[in-house]
């Protein structure tokens, strides 16, 4: 007597039985377009990529200009510092009045003040009757003989 | 002899047990490794995001952040009209790090070589700078890190040296404080240091609204230093400072320094003072002191130049002071303009005998009599009926003992005691302006207020800011208030008027043609500096306004050691000078009899011929010089222009 026992034994399926019990008839599933839906996702990612990159491009180009500009208006302001000041130096008093003694200009004497003895066509008025001595310009001051 | 066999499920079940043991412990052993490691990660990851965060955040932002700061422009001071007296460029500075000269070891051991030879740096930098190549070289070996080669030079030669693309060489921006008109109005404008902090007169009055806050450029840099250009940046702007309006108006301070400087010149006299304000406003148009300083170059300039003598010096007003106790008097009712006085020879009180300038044995004269002739002992009867309270009440509201409103650093309160600490002679002397002491501010401000009829307005000389939008603020003006009548104040007008118009008068110098000028002159000894009593030098006064009936301007003058000293013959004839210009720069009209017309023509013909004839004799000397062959003499009479030979400076009366 053999101590190896038999191997068990399977029942075998029935065949018999209904059709549909443990198999059905499917239909073919959607066949699926893997590869064209990973070369959308790589063409999206592309273009995110290609996005980001241009969009960190134009920033840094944008920055890069933005930073000309300002030393563009920096060196603008320098300038125009330097020029209020040479102005200010040409036109020193005492710088203007050695200049003209250099160019041979003296000091005035006494001034003499004139006035106006009568109202101008320009105010609307009517001129009066001329003096002999202005006859043709009319905005000529008469020395005033009152003072 | 052959084992017996175990049962199959027995041996299998057996050889699993003893597996599975195996990897469970295997597993275990691994899991725990592993969670060791998480645990360490996590831990590390902790004291990083958590612990450490706020350090190792700093040494990050250390590493590619930099905080540049951004110097605030400061400010500018314009004169009246709006032209420059002080304003900031940019200037370059030039620095070196000495490091890159001299050969260093990293912590490795490894020798680094110097960048560049400093006295091959030295040389080449020699020549742009102007400087000494030892000097430099010196400069380049130092122990520092940072070395100031120039400071605020051209930005043009900063430029040149950036070129140069030397080692170890750098171009600072540093704003650089100019004052475009040199030394015009320098003791008003003061200055500041290399650091734009003002230091003194109104860049130190004024420092707090014309610095401005400096900003800060917070932005990213690679290692190699270049800047991120998509990287952080943050800017915090500087807020340039305000611009500050003076009262000055350049063209008439440029007169009042140059009659200034020709009295010192005229009189052998070692300093000037002249005072131009404007009646009503209050408006000082004119605050010149000679000698002088330029702001530019202060360095070289004696210290003591650099005071505003007009508010921080203080003197005996002498007989300008006439005007304000006689107004007081007019004030009291003590006298009236009719008064008739009997004014002796001399008069004694409390042991000492005061006299009047020109001897006399005594005589009866009105009270614009002892005004025009400037009688001490007329006022001093006048005084003392007003007594020392009224006196003293008067002069402080007429602006003694204290400050101006004008808050100048340095400036000067005079010197008035109360009468309570009076003695014998103190009304007598006071009364004749001694005893007192004011700055020809204080001076120019009291006869300000007998020109405003009586009204005191505190003299200005900062009109007020510029804001952004490039509108003035203005400044707040101080409180007006009435010191004597204006019926008062007319009537010490008239008086002054006799003063430099009247035959007797002591001012007759001060006049200006076509104008009505009241004034009064001024005469005082100098108080010893190093002991009790008085010296033999004067100062010279003189102080007045025009026109009489309206007056517009108020001009003081006073010279410091003049010869000859008299107010009336040093002081007054300046005054005239700088008043004519402040009324023809205000465009006031002619008020006085003036010269007609045919007049006017044959002095205009006597100018003309008097330049003609300093030309010739200018022509003649030169030739002299030339024929001598004397060097020098031909240049001086060449160089000498015409017009000063011609007008020139008038002979010292």
């Amino acid at each position: 007597m053999s101590a190896i026992t038999a191997p068990l034994r399977r029942s075998r399926p029935d065949l018999d039985g209904p059709a549909d019990r443990h198999l059905r008839v499917v239909e073919e599933p959607v066949r699926r377009h893997t590869l064209a839906y990973a070369v959308v996702m790589i063409a999206l990612f592309a273009a995110a990529v290609f996005g980001a990159v241009t969009l960190n491009a134009l920033a840094a180009g944008a920055s890069v200009d933005a930073r000309a500009l300002e030393r563009h208006v920096g060196e603008a302001e320098r300038v125009y510092a330097q020029l209020v000041a040479d102005v200010a130096t040409l036109e020193d008093p005492a710088r203007v009045r050695q200049a003209a003694l250099e160019l041979g200009m003296v000091p005035p004497g006494p001034v003499r003040h004139l006035t106006l003895e009568r109202t101008l066509p320009a105010d609307g008025a009517v001129p009066p009757a001329r003096t002999p001595d202005a006859t043709t310009d009319p905005l000529k001051p008469l020395l005033s003989q009152e003072r | 002899m052959r084992r017996p066999a175990l049962p199959r499920r027995a041996r299998v079940s057996t050889t699993l047990r003893s597996g599975d043991q195996l990897s469970v412990r295997r597993i275990r052993w691994t899991l725990a490794i592993f969670a060791v490691l998480v645990l360490a990660t996590m831990a590390k990851l902790v004291e990083i995001q958590v612990v450490d965060a706020a350090d190792l955040a700093a040494i990050s932002e250390r590493q590619r952040a930099r905080t540049l700061d951004l110097a605030a422009t400061r400010g500018r001071i314009y004169d009246r009209d709006g032209d420059v007296l002080a304003t900031s460029v940019q200037a370059a500075t030039i620095y070196a790090d000495p490091r890159a000269f001299r050969a260093t070891s990293t912590p490795d051991g490894l020798e680094v070589p110097a960048a560049a030879d400093a006295a091959e740096v030295a040389e080449a930098l020699a020549g742009v700078l102007e400087q000494d190549v030892a000097t430099l070289t010196e400069r380049l070996e130092r122990d520092r890190h940072f070395v100031y080669l120039a400071r605020q030079v051209d930005h043009e030669l900063g430029e040149e040296v950036r070129a140069l693309e030397l080692p170890g060489i750098g171009v600072l921006v540093e704003p650089q404080r100019l004052y475009p008109a040199g030394p015009l109005a320098g003791q008003v404008v003061g200055f500041t240091d290399i650091d734009a902090k003002g230091l003194q007169g109104l860049e130190a009055r004024y420092d707090g609204v014309l610095a401005g806050e400096p900003g800060t450029l917070l932005l990213e840099r690679a290692p190699g230093g270049l800047e991120i250009a998509s990287g952080v940046r943050e800017l915090v702007p500087p807020q340039a400072g305000t611009d500050v309006v003076l009262a000055i108006d350049r063209d008439i301070q440029h007169v009042a320094e140059l009659a200034a400087t020709e009295a010192m010149d005229r009189y052998r006299a070692i300093g000037a003072s002249i005072v131009v304000t404007e009646v009503g406003t209050g408006d000082v148009l004119a605050m010149a002191s000679t000698p002088g300083f330029d702001p530019n170059e202060r360095g070289a300039e004696d210290p003591s130049d650099r005071r505003n003598r007009a508010v921080t010096d203080v003197f005996e007003p002498g007989s300008t002071q006439k005007a304000l106790t006689i107004a007081a008097a007019l004030d009291e009712g003590v006298i009236t303009p009719t008064s008739q006085l009997a004014v002796p020879g001399t008069i004694e009180v409390a042991g000492s005998r005061f006299s009047d300038s020109t001897p006399h044995d005594g005589t009866s004269w009105s009270v614009t009599q002892i005004m025009e002739r400037s009688s001490n002992v007329g006022t001093i009867q006048i005084a003392q009926e007003l007594g020392p309270e009224r006196l003293e009440h008067y002069l402080r509201a007429f602006g003694y003992g204290r400050s101006t409103a004008l808050g100048f650093p340095g400036e000067s309160a005079g010197i008035l005691r109360p009468h309570e600490e009076w003695w014998g002679t103190s009304l007598p002397t006071i009364a004749i302006g001694h005893g007192v002491a004011v700055s020809l501010l204080q001076l120019a401000n009291s006869y300000s207020t007998i020109a405003n009829d009586g009204v005191e307005v505190p003299p200005r000389l900062v009109l007020g800011t510029v804001g952004d939008d490039g509108r003035l603020s203005p400044a707040r003006r101080a409180d007006q208030e009435r010191v004597i009548s204006a019926d008062t104040a007319a009537t010490v007008r008239s008086m002054l008027e006799e003063a430099v118009h009247g035959e007797h008068g002591t001012g007759g110098m001060a006049q200006v043609e076509g104008y009505r000028i009241a004034g009064k002159t001024g005469t005082a000894r100098k108080p010893k500096a190093d002991a009790v009593g008085y010296s033999d030098q004067y100062f010279a006064t003189f102080v007045g306004m025009a026109p009489v009936d309206d007056p517009r301007v108020v001009v003081a003058v006073m010279i410091d050691e003049p010869w000859p000293y008299y107010g009336g013959l040093a002081a007054a004839p300046v005054f005239s000078e700088v008043m004519e210009a402040a009324l023809l720069a205000l465009r006031v009209p002619p008020d006085g009899a003036g010269a007609d017309l045919s007049t006017a023509v044959r002095r205009a013909a006597e100018q003309a011929e008097r330049i003609a004839d300093a030309e010739v004799a200018a022509a003649d000397a030169a030739a002299r010089a030339v024929e001598e062959g004397g060097p020098g003499a031909g240049d001086a009479a060449a160089e000498a222009p015409a017009s000063e030979q011609a007008a020139g400076a008038p002979a010292p009366p």
